[in-house]
């Protein structure tokens, strides 16, 4: 059995969800406490991906980064990098695809605090980089194990995106989930059966840490 | 000698309102803020603090100025010596009483200060446990600790007591006091319950749509003094029952309903809901041992 | 509350207690009894406009001019009206000092036999009068 699509699928996983937290964090702290009046209209753009077609997303990405265009020409000339077919486009496009995943949970256990503790934090002193880091995250773990794991568990679904900036190129961006659309293509309904199970399992594993986690279940392990 | 000359416009939902404040008093007295719900009370404590911005204006504390508009200075809130404790106490949840209260702590203050505070506010039992499992008036005490942490100079408490049973308040009034007077500190208190505004201040501020309408110390603003009965409470009238040819008021004082006696005649200025001033002589009631 | 205004023309202070004579507008004398003097109350101090208050159920009534019993406030006056209750019963009685009102038992009037018209004199003990600086 041919393990790269499972590995490339993980790999691309782990590696958009720590991309995100650390991107999306700012932004989610921002939304939850910000009046502005372009509010609406960030936190419409971050929920995009949550209902456009895969497809669409992938194509204009492709168009953008495509180096017979402009911008991605300027961007393999300059800076050496091609985000078409290669696996840093995928993780680009998981990033764009998976972003109202980190953000959501975020935004909605950061507004949950009271702002009294933000504020009692800046009475002593400690600057927002510490505020969040001892105050705000460790006291909405539930809403970061949930944003953590929905981007990984997600991510891991991905097909659309994936397969239109991919390029479905064995060995670098041939995750699970074509991995299986090609099998099937093929009639090897065993190897696509193999890949299935394991998406399964794996996407059951991740998801029943949230809700466990959230439950309580772990909280005598952790005393 | 604390000035403070500032100008804020409060917007929330449709409503609009102006915070034009001018007062002044001394270092080392405690203040309250008195008033009714929206009238600008806890705005006034955050302007101070500096966790709001006045619009413009000008405060300073003593030779230190910190906030002047046009001079364009505008000092951060952890620069100003304050300690604020919120109506909702603002206790870190996952943090135990003691990381609470060495969370203050910036690298200039030593620990002595927090053993000191642990003493004080008899918080040495509770030092390892979490807030959630804190009764109000221990959150309170470890509130008003952390908020001695940092040595402030100005003490601001955004009705602390308002969510505390009677007996529990005035415990806590006994705390705060003892630390007004050992810490040398000047207290600004937001309250409206007019028997605790007399027993702590010297000195009290009465807000009206966000601007003083009245100032003058307790027995001023509240009519003690303004007569010679001994036995002497704030309380407020409840119910008005004519009986027989007279009135029996029945005011609620403290936690207390009582009942007294009234001539038909006066007690026509009397609604529901006033606020009065119930005395006796000293040589009236009876005491008896329980 | 019955209230009276008057000045402050003597004050007898012995530790913590004052006895306080106040002349009301009609030359009557009226004294109270307090736990001040001139040190604990600024207002304690001779010729002070001041009010005399008590409570219409501390005033007992006599139709006497001049009972011999301890209460040393006194007010002569006529009854100008008399509201009965069950228990209780509001006399509105006029004296050169301005209305007062006395509430008594309704036996109490009774046994008096006492009608409008008739003259009475009020009395209310010292320690049972308050005093109000104007």
């Amino acid at each position: 059995m041919n393990w790269i699509p499972i590995i490339l699928t993980l790999k691309l996983s782990l590696i958009t969800t720590l991309i995100l937290f650390v991107l999306a964090l700012p932004l989610a702290y921002w939304l939850s406490v910000t009046s502005s009046k372009i509010k609406a209209i960030v936190e419409t753009l971050v929920s995009m991906p949550l209902v456009l077609p895969p497809t669409v997303l992938g194509f204009y990405l492709l168009l953008a980064f495509s180096p017979q265009n402009t911008f991605g020409a300027w961007l393999d000339q300059w800076l050496g990098l091609k985000f078409v077919f290669t696996f840093h486009g995928l993780v680009l496009a998981s990033c764009l695809y998976s972003l109202p995943f980190m953000v959501h949970p975020l935004q909605s256990g950061l507004s949950s605090l009271p702002s009294s503790i933000t504020e009692a934090a800046i009475m002593h002193g400690k600057s927002k980089f510490t505020i969040l880091r001892k105050v705000l995250l460790p006291n909405i773990k539930p809403s970061v194990l949930t944003a953590l794991v929905l981007t990984f568990a997600h991510t891991m679904g991905e097909f659309g995106v994936v397969l239109m900036i991919g390029g479905n190129i064995s060995g670098k961006t041939k995750v699970a989930s074509i991995a299986v659309y090609d099998e099937v293509e093929a009639l090897n309904y065993g190897m696509a059966n193999q890949y299935s199970l394991i998406l399964i399992g794996l996407s059951f594993l991740t998801l029943l840490m949230v809700y466990l986690f959230n439950g309580g279940f772990f909280k005598q392990y952790l005393k | 000698m604390i000035d403070l000359r500032l100008r804020k416009v409060l917007e929330s939902d449709n409503t609009k309102m102006v915070l034009d404040l001018n007062l002044q008093f001394k270092k080392g007295q405690f203040i309250t803020l008195y008033g009714e719900s929206g009238s600008g009370k806890t705005s006034t404590l955050r302007l101070i603090s500096g966790l709001m911005k006045p619009d413009s204006g000008h405060l300073s504390i003593g030779q230190q100025c910190w906030f002047d508009e046009d001079k364009k200075i505008n000092l951060a809130p952890s620069k100003r010596k304050i300690g604020f404790v919120f109506q909702d106490y603002a206790l870190f949840p996952n943090m135990t009483v003691k990381e609470n209260l060495f969370f203050a702590l910036s690298d200039k203050t030593d620990q002595g200060t927090i053993e000191e505070l642990v003493q004080m506010m008899d918080l040495g039992d509770l030092q390892n446990r979490k807030p959630e499992s804190l009764s109000g008036g221990q959150k309170q005490r470890v509130a008003l600790a952390r908020a001695l942490v940092g040595k402030p100079e100005i003490l601001l408490l955004d009705e602390p007591l308002s969510a505390l049973d009677y007996k529990m308040r005035y415990k806590l009034q006994k705390y705060i006091l003892k630390i007004h007077q050992r810490y040398k500190l000047t207290t600004i208190l937001v309250s409206h319950d007019i028997g605790e505004i007399i027993k702590l201040s010297d000195l009290v501020f009465e807000l009206e749509n966000g601007k003083i309408a009245r100032q003058g110390s307790p027995a001023e603003l509240f009519g003690l003094g303004s007569t010679s009965a001994k036995f002497q409470f704030t309380g407020e009238i409840i119910q008005i029952e004519s009986e027989d040819v007279l009135v029996i008021v029945t005011l609620l004082v403290g936690n207390d309903l009582v009942k007294v006696v009234c001539d038909k005649e006066e007690a026509k200025q009397f609604y529901l809901g006033d606020k009065v001033l119930v005395g006796s002589k000293a040589f009236n009631p009876i005491i008896k041992k329980i | 509350m019955n209230q009276f205004e008057g000045n402050i023309v003597q004050i007898h202070s012995c530790g913590q207690l004052s006895i306080v004579t106040v002349e009301l507008l009609d030359r009557n004398k009226v004294q109270s009894i307090i736990i001040d003097t001139s040190d604990t109350a600024p207002y304690l101090v001779l010729d002070t406009p001041v009010f005399v208050l008590f409570k219409e159920t501390e005033v007992a009534i006599s139709p006497e001019e001049n009972p011999k019993i301890s209460l040393q406030n006194r007010f002569r006056g006529k009854i100008t009206a008399i509201e009965k209750g069950e228990l209780l019963v509001r006399l509105s009685i006029e004296t050169a000092a301005g209305n007062l009102v006395s509430m008594i038992s309704k036996t109490a009037l009774t046994d008096l036999d006492l009608f409008i018209n008739d003259w009475v004199t009020a009395l209310v003990k010292l320690n049972e009068i308050t005093l109000s600086p104007k």
